[in-house]
């Protein structure tokens, strides 16, 4: 994925045009939000584990279960709906906005005929 | 839990269940031809949703996730954010360009994108090699339920499980039946919340929401039996959890059947939100699985019955669960028929894609180049005993427990479809000589563990067999990416289609 200067240089690292940049510029929130989320959680329960025992993971419960089963048990695959259902939405608008942009070229570019 | 005698009531249950799909396909298919005519019915989002929940759950998410969390614990939840997370790379990533590229099987999307008869050909064979090893995993659930249903032994099992896997395709095959997934989705989803419903009321939890109810399980083995889930990484590190994790995402968004999916969608919205309600179905299962591995070890641990680490007995544990705490014959049978309908569907489905996939992609053009349309016909038919029999021979001797067996399935998918696809959707550079490269790298990488891992301990530890897209798949990007920037450019005309129909590059 690397720069070069030939071709249409499409690449996920070097957007080009408007649309393409604003798409990839939401993917990479969502993929930040994804990526952090699996890392963070292991991360955390392993330093508790580590740190303070299995005491204290046994004692730390939420809606009835252990914390480090209900965060990566439960509240992942929630979490995952959850970002891809805020991709949709942004999407949906994107497209919207995309139509709306392209109508009101052809609609400036039909009058600029019409002045000629 | 063999029991020496055919269990009447689960078979009746199963065939009945069988019954019930065939009648429905054939309406079904009847209902399409009147009303939609070839192009099928357009089911709207949650149709579409409940299609990828039902394309998606075989029997490692039935019978495979909560054997795992009886035999390993905590270690398993990295299956549930693998096959969930990886949903997130698919629909970001790939979901809508897909349909964009208007092909309709991931060798026609590679040879297209790629321009490139000899990638074309080696994604067939990647595929048909992936689908091998995920009907091995599908086998093995057929065949541990045909031992407990009719009272035999596993190796008689197998064979009986693959003779009934070819005589259904071969019925449905013959009377056109058509896949009713709704309904298909639907039916696992009973079978398999309605059972662990009765299972945590049996045992006083709260039982309306078992997903949450199992929670005071974990403390009861905690306190009465002295049986720790407390320790996530005492036995596996965090890396091989990361490894394994990530592998099954990566292999989520590179198994041609979940790929599938998105060629022929009626419109890229509906598939977006399509995701999110197949997201959302097959969630539902994977937050009830842990349950049935902590509630069949509460059970045992109450019966005295010794904790058995036999991979067989594991895979079983949400039949022996059941069984265990006294719930009525019907309700064992209720979790066979989903077990079985998760595990036929899928591996039907795959099988006949496999075969597909020869008689199209591999036979005309490696065997017999002057075939006819009937001879792929024929070849297809072949194939599909061929491959019957194969993965027959390897369920005899299954390296692993299912979910383990599908996981490789996974690896191999991980290390070669999903570079290939990630790569050729979002980098217009990307060439033939880089995708053959990486994915005969993929292929190396997946396999490894078993050629050198004995001699050389250190592969098995950094590339384990279920778990070595996490390494693998970035090597296999960077090499596509020297090995493409080292060759010649793809052509113009495939660069524009990118940049014109899969993305927009146009400044407003």
């Amino acid at each position: 994925m690397a720069e070069h200067d030939e071709g249409y240089g499409i690449s996920i690292l070097k957007p080009r045009g408007t649309s393409m940049r604003s798409e990839v510029r939401v993917i990479r929130l969502v993929l930040a939000g994804w990526l952090l989320s699996i890392v963070a959680f292991q991360v955390f329960v392993y330093l508790l584990e580590v740190n303070y025992s299995e005491l204290l993971l046994n004692e730390l419960t939420f809606f009835n279960l252990p914390i480090h089963f209900w965060l990566t048990g439960q509240f992942l695959p929630l979490w995952f709906i959850i970002l891809c259902a805020l991709f949709n939405f942004w999407m949906d608008r994107h497209s919207v906005r995309s139509l709306d942009g392209s109508l009101r070229f052809t609609v400036r570019g039909s009058r600029s005929r019409e002045g000629e | 839990m063999l029991s020496p005698t055919v269990q009447l009531l689960p078979l009746a249950i199963v065939a009945g269940m069988f019954a019930l799909f065939i009648l429905s396909g054939l309406r079904t298919r009847s209902r399409q031809a009147s009303e939609y005519g070839f192009n099928g019915g357009y089911t709207g989002r949650i149709g579409i949703g409940a299609a990828i929940a039902s394309n998606w759950m075989s029997a490692a998410s039935f019978m495979g996730l909560a054997g795992m969390f009886y035999l390993k614990g905590y270690f398993a939840m990295a299956f549930v954010v693998g096959w969930t997370g990886g949903y997130v790379l698919l629909l970001v990533l790939m979901a809508s360009q897909i349909r964009r590229f208007g092909k309709f099987t991931a060798p026609d999307f590679v040879g297209f994108r790629y321009e490139s008869d000899s990638a074309r050909t080696m994604v067939a064979c990647i595929s048909i090699l992936i689908t091998v090893i995920y009907s091995v995993a599908q086998f093995r659930g057929i065949a541990l339920l045909v031992s407990w249903l009719f009272g035999i032994a596993y190796i008689p099992a197998v064979v009986l499980a693959a003779s009934i896997v070819v005589s259904l395709v071969v019925v449905s095959g013959t009377l056109g039946v058509a896949r009713n997934q709704k309904l298909q989705y639907f039916v696992l989803i009973v079978t398999f919340i309605l059972p662990l419903m009765l299972l945590t009321r049996k045992l006083g939890y709260f039982w309306l929401l078992p997903q949450f109810g199992y929670g005071a399980a974990i403390s009861d083995l905690q306190q009465q039996f002295g049986f720790a889930w407390s320790e996530p990484f005492s036995t596996v590190s965090l890396f091989h959890w990361m490894a394994l994790c990530f592998t099954l995402m990566f292999g989520t968004a590179g198994l041609p059947h979940v790929l599938s999916r998105f060629y022929m969608v009626p419109g890229i919205r509906d598939a977006r939100w399509g995701v999110v309600w197949g997201l959302f179905f097959i969630a539902l299962i994977y937050w009830s699985a842990p349950a049935y591995g902590v509630l069949g070890r509460l059970f045992e641990a109450r019966g005295g019955i010794p904790f058995s680490a036999d991979p067989g007995s594991a895979d079983m544990v949400i039949l022996s669960a059941v069984s265990n705490a006294g719930l009525p014959l019907w309700v064992v049978g209720l979790l066979a028929a989903g077990g079985m309908s998760a595990a036929f569907s899928t591996v039907a489905g795959m099988m006949l894609t496999g075969s597909a996939s020869f008689s199209y992609d591999i036979y005309p053009r490696l065997i017999r180049p002057t075939a006819s349309e009937t001879d792929k016909v024929y070849a297809a038919k072949g194939f599909f005993l061929i491959l019957a029999a194969v993965v027959m021979v390897l369920t005899l001797k299954p390296w692993g427990m299912i979910a383990e067996i599908a996981a490789l399935a996974f690896a191999l998918a991980g290390n070669t479809i999903f570079p290939a696809f990630l790569l050729g959707i979002w980098w217009d550079r990307a060439n033939a000589p880089g995708v053959i490269a990486g994915m005969l790298s993929g292929v190396l990488i997946t396999f490894l563990p078993f050629l050198v891992g004995d001699a050389l301990p250190v592969v098995s530890r950094l590339l384990p067999p279920t778990s070595s897209a996490f390494i693998g798949a970035p090597v296999v990007i960077v090499v596509m990416v020297v090995v493409s920037l080292l060759t010649t450019a793809p052509s113009e005309s495939i660069r524009r289609f990118l940049a014109r129909d899969v993305h927009d590059c146009s400044e407003e």
